[in-house]
C-alpha cells in the first residue's frame, strides 16, 4: 500500500478527531442569557446558531418558541411549537439510510425526531400559549397532548408483552388543562372531575388536585359573581444532556478487543476512546415556586397563594432518559462493534500484513474514527423545571395581580411584577408567565375572558 | 456491460431513496357513506357511537311519536291538528363509562341535538342558551333532577323567554367483561326525557357489545363457530 494510500485512509480521520462542540455546550450562552432575562440576546444567540447550525433548527426553534412566550408574543411562539410538532411527527418514521449511517458515525447524525417528554410538553405548552391568546384551540391542543403520551407508551410494547415505558412518569398538565377547560363549560363536570382524578393519581404531590376532584364531583365552577384565575408558571431550569463515558462498557469492550485480536488473524482497533452517551441532568435553579397576590387599594399586596407544581419536568425527563439508557448504551457498543469490523474486513481485504506499518496505520484511523464519536446531547434547552399552577376564585371585574418568584426558603427572587386581569362571571382568566432564575422575566401574559 | 452498470448506476440509488428515507408528511383521503371505516382497536369510535346515536334517538322519537289530534268540531273539516312540539331542554352527554370519550362527546351532543331539531315532535333549545343558563344559575347539570333546581332552572329559562317542557340528558355507561387477555364492552346510551312539571321521566336506550382482542388468532376464535 502507498504511503499516499495511507494518509487519504488515515488524515480524514484525524481531522474527524477535532471533532465539534456538542449541541449543549453551544446551547449555555443562550440558557445563561435566558435564565438571567436577557431575551434579546438569548434570540440573537439562537439566530445564529441556526445560521451555522441547521441539522439542530428544531430544537433551536423550540427554545426559540419559549422566548416568544416570554417576550410576549404568544401567537409566534405557537406558531413556532407548531411548526416543530409537524416536524417531529414526520421525523418519528424510520429512516434505514439515516440509521446506517449513524452506525458509521454517530447519533449527532440522525434527524431529531425529539425525546418523549419532549413530544407530549410541546403540545401542552402549545396549549398554555393558546390559553394566553384567544384559547380557542386550547383544548384541541390538551387532548392532543393526552393522545401522544398514550401513543408513546403504546407503541413501546414488545411482541412479549413487556413495556419498558409503562413505568413513565406521565404529564399531568395534560389532563389538568382539559378538565379545566371542561369545568368551565359548567356542563361538563363529569369530564372535568375525570381528568382532575387523573391528575392525582399521576401527580400526587400535587396537593390542591384533591380539591379539584371533590369540586368537579359535587360543587360548581365559582360562586355567582366570581371568576376563576389559573396562573400557569414555567419556573426554575429545566433538564439538559451532557456527555458521559460509559466507562464500565467501554473497558469490557477493550478485553475484548484485546483477546479477539490474540486470536484472529488481523488485530482490532483497541478501544481506546470511551463510549459517550447523552445523559439527563436536572439543575433546577433557585427560583422554587411564584407567590400570587392582589394589590391593595391602600398600597402593598395581600398575598394569597403560591403555586404548585403541576409537572416536574427534570423529574419526569430523568426518570424517562434512564427507562431507556440501556438501549442507548447498547446502540453506542454495537456502533463500535460495527467500526472495529469494518477496519478488520478492509485490512483483510486489502490482505494487510499483520505487523506491518500499515496494519498500524488502519488501527490508527480506527481509533481516530472511534474517537470521532459524540454523544447526542440535543434537548429542548429552556425548558423549565416544573410546570406550575395555582387557581384563585375572584370577584367579576378588573384586578391587578402581583406576581413574586421565591427561593425554597420562600425569600424573594427577583422584583414584584403587577398584572392587571379581567375577572368574568363563571369564566376562567389565564396568566403565564416564566420563572427560571432571575425573578420573573419578560412578560407575564394574561388572556381575555 | 453498459445496461448493467447503467443499471447499477441509476437504480441503486433509486432504491436506496425509496427504501432508506422517510415517506410523506401525512396522508388522507375522505370517508364516504358504504366505505370501510377504522374500528378502534383499543376503545369505542364512530363504529359504536354512531349506530348507539341512531338507535337510542329513533327509540325515543317513535316513543314521543304521538298521532296528530283529530279534531271535533261543528264545521266537520276534519284536518287532524298537528300536535305542539315538545320544548325540550338537552342538558348534555354525560360520560359515566370506563373510557374516556375525547373529542366524541361534543360529537355526539351536535348529533342528537341535530337528529332532534328536525323532527316536528321535539323543539330543543339552542346550546348557547343551555350553556348560560346553566352558567348564570350556577347549576349543575346533575342538579336539575332535585325538583327544587328543576323548578329554578326551569323559570329562569322562561324568564329569559325560552320557556321548556323536558330536561333531555345522554348518558353513557359500559360494562367489562374479561377472559384473560381479551375483553368485552357492552356500550349503553340512554336518553332520559324528565317532565319539568311532573318530574316523571321516560328513558330509551341503545346497547352495542364490543371485543377487544390482543392478537388476529383470539379475535378469529372469537367469531369462528367452529372454535366455540
Amino acid at each position: 500500500m502507498t504511503r499516499l494510500g495511507l494518509l487519504a485512509i488515515v488524515v480524514p480521520c484525524l481531522a474527524l478527531l477535532a471533532g465539534c462542540a456538542t449541541h449543549i455546550t453551544r446551547l449555555e450562552p443562550v440558557r445563561a442569557a435566558f435564565h438571567r432575562g436577557d431575551l434579546d440576546e438569548a434570540e440573537r444567540l439562537i439566530a445564529a446558531d441556526l445560521e451555522q447550525h441547521p441539522g439542530d433548527a428544531d430544537v433551536l426553534t423550540l427554545d426559540r418558541a419559549l422566548v416568544a412566550l416570554a417576550d410576549g408574543r404568544p401567537l409566534a411562539a405557537e406558531d413556532l411549537l407548531k411548526e416543530v410538532r409537524d416536524r417531529f411527527d414526520h421525523l418519528e418514521q424510520e429512516s434505514p439510510v439515516e440509521d446506517a449511517w449513524s452506525m458509521l458515525s454517530d447519533d449527532q447524525q440522525r434527524s431529531y425526531a425529539g425525546e418523549d417528554h419532549e413530544k407530549v410538553l410541546l403540545r401542552a405548552m402549545l396549549a398554555i400559549t393558546n390559553l394566553s391568546s384567544d384559547g380557542g384551540d386550547a383544548e384541541a391542543f390538551g387532548y392532543q397532548a393526552a393522545e401522544k403520551q398514550a401513543e408513546i407508551v403504546a407503541a413501546a410494547t414488545e411482541e412479549d408483552g413487556t413495556n419498558p415505558k409503562a413505568s413513565y412518569r406521565q404529564i399531568a398538565l395534560a389532563p389538568y388543562l382539559r378538565g379545566v377547560l371542561r369545568e368551565e363549560t359548567h356542563r361538563d363536570y363529569d369530564d372535568a372531575a375525570r381528568h382532575f382524578a387523573t391528575v392525582v393519581s399521576w401527580q400526587p404531590e400535587f396537593t390542591p388536585g384533591q380539591a379539584d376532584v371533590v369540586r368537579a364531583s359535587g360543587g360548581v365552577h365559582s360562586p355567582r359573581g366570581h371568576g376563576v384565575v389559573h396562573v400557569f408558571a414555567l419556573v426554575g431550569h429545566g433538564p439538559c444532556k451532557v456527555v458521559v463515558e460509559e466507562i464500565p462498557s467501554s473497558a469490557a469492550l477493550l478485553v475484548a478487543d484485546q483477546i479477539l485480536s490474540a486470536t484472529l488473524a488481523q488485530s482490532l482497533p483497541p478501544t481506546v476512546a470511551p463510549i459517550k452517551v447523552p445523559r439527563v441532568v436536572a439543575a433546577p435553579g433557585l427560583v422554587s415556586a411564584v407567590a400570587v397576590g392582589r394589590a391593595k387599594a391602600e398600597g402593598g399586596v395581600a398575598w394569597q397563594a403560591r403555586t404548585s407544581t403541576i409537572t416536574d419536568i427534570s423529574r419526569m425527563a430523568v426518570e424517562q432518559e434512564a427507562a431507556v439508557h440501556d438501549r442507548t448504551v447498547a446502540r453506542a457498543v454495537a456502533r463500535r462493534a460495527l467500526k472495529k469490523g469494518t477496519v478488520f474486513g478492509v485490512k483483510e481485504g486489502l490482505g494487510v500484513e499483520r505487523f506491518g506499518p500499515a496494519a498500524l496505520a488502519f488501527d490508527l484511523a480506527g481509533v481516530a474514527w472511534e474517537a470521532a464519536e459524540n454523544a447526542d446531547t440535543r434537548c429542548w434547552g429552556l425548558l423549565p423545571d416544573s410546570i406550575q399552577v395555582v387557581r384563585m376564585e375572584l370577584p367579576a371585574g378588573q384586578h391587578t395581580l402581583a406576581l413574586q418568584a421565591v427561593d425554597r426558603q420562600g425569600l424573594a427572587i427577583g422584583k414584584v411584577v403587577p398584572r392587571s386581569v379581567t375577572v368574568a362571571d363563571g369564566r376562567n382568566t389565564y396568566v403565564v408567565l416564566q420563572a427560571p432564575d432571575a425573578g420573573i422575566i419578560g412578560e407575564a401574559l394574561a388572556s381575555s375572558p | 456491460m453498459l445496461r448493467r452498470t447503467f443499471l447499477m448506476s441509476v437504480g441503486l440509488p433509486v432504491a436506496l431513496w425509496l427504501t432508506g428515507c422517510r415517506g410523506q408528511r401525512q396522508f388522507a383521503r375522505i370517508v364516504n357513506p358504504g366505505d370501510k371505516a377504522l374500528m378502534g382497536s383499543h376503545q369505542a369510535g364512530a363504529e359504536t357511537f354512531g349506530p348507539l346515536v341512531d338507535e337510542a334517538v329513533a327509540k325515543l322519537l317513535a316513543r314521543n311519536a304521538e298521532t296528530p289530534v283529530q279534531q271535533v268540531s261543528y264545521d266537520d273539516s276534519g284536518e287532524p291538528i298537528p300536535c305542539e312540539p315538545k320544548r325540550i331542554c338537552f342538558v348534555g352527554v354525560e360520560n359515566k363509562s370506563a373510557e374516556d370519550i375525547g373529542d366524541f362527546k361534543d360529537e355526539i351532543y351536535q348529533v342528537i341535538d341535530t337528529r332532534l331539531l328536525q323532527t316536528p315532535i321535539f323543539q330543543p333549545l339552542n346550546r348557547r342558551v343551555v350553556d348560560a343558563g346553566l352558567l348564570e344559575t350556577r347549576l349543575r347539570p346533575d342538579q336539575l333532577c332535585i325538583p327544587e333546581h328543576m323548578r329554578q332552572f326551569a323559570t329562569h329559562l322562561e324568564r329569559e323567554g325560552e320557556p321548556i317542557d323536558y330536561l333531555l340528558y345522554a348518558t353513557l355507561t359500559s360494562g367489562t367483561t374479561r377472559e384473560n387477555r381479551d375483553y368485552e364492552r357492552s356500550y349503553r346510551l340512554t336518553m332520559e326525557l324528565i317532565d319539568v312539571r311532573t318530574g316523571t321521566y321516560d328513558k330509551q336506550s341503545a346497547d352495542l357489545v364490543k371485543g377487544y382482542h390482543h392478537s388476529r388468532l383470539s379475535r378469529w376464535r372469537a367469531t369462528n363457530p367452529l372454535s366455540r
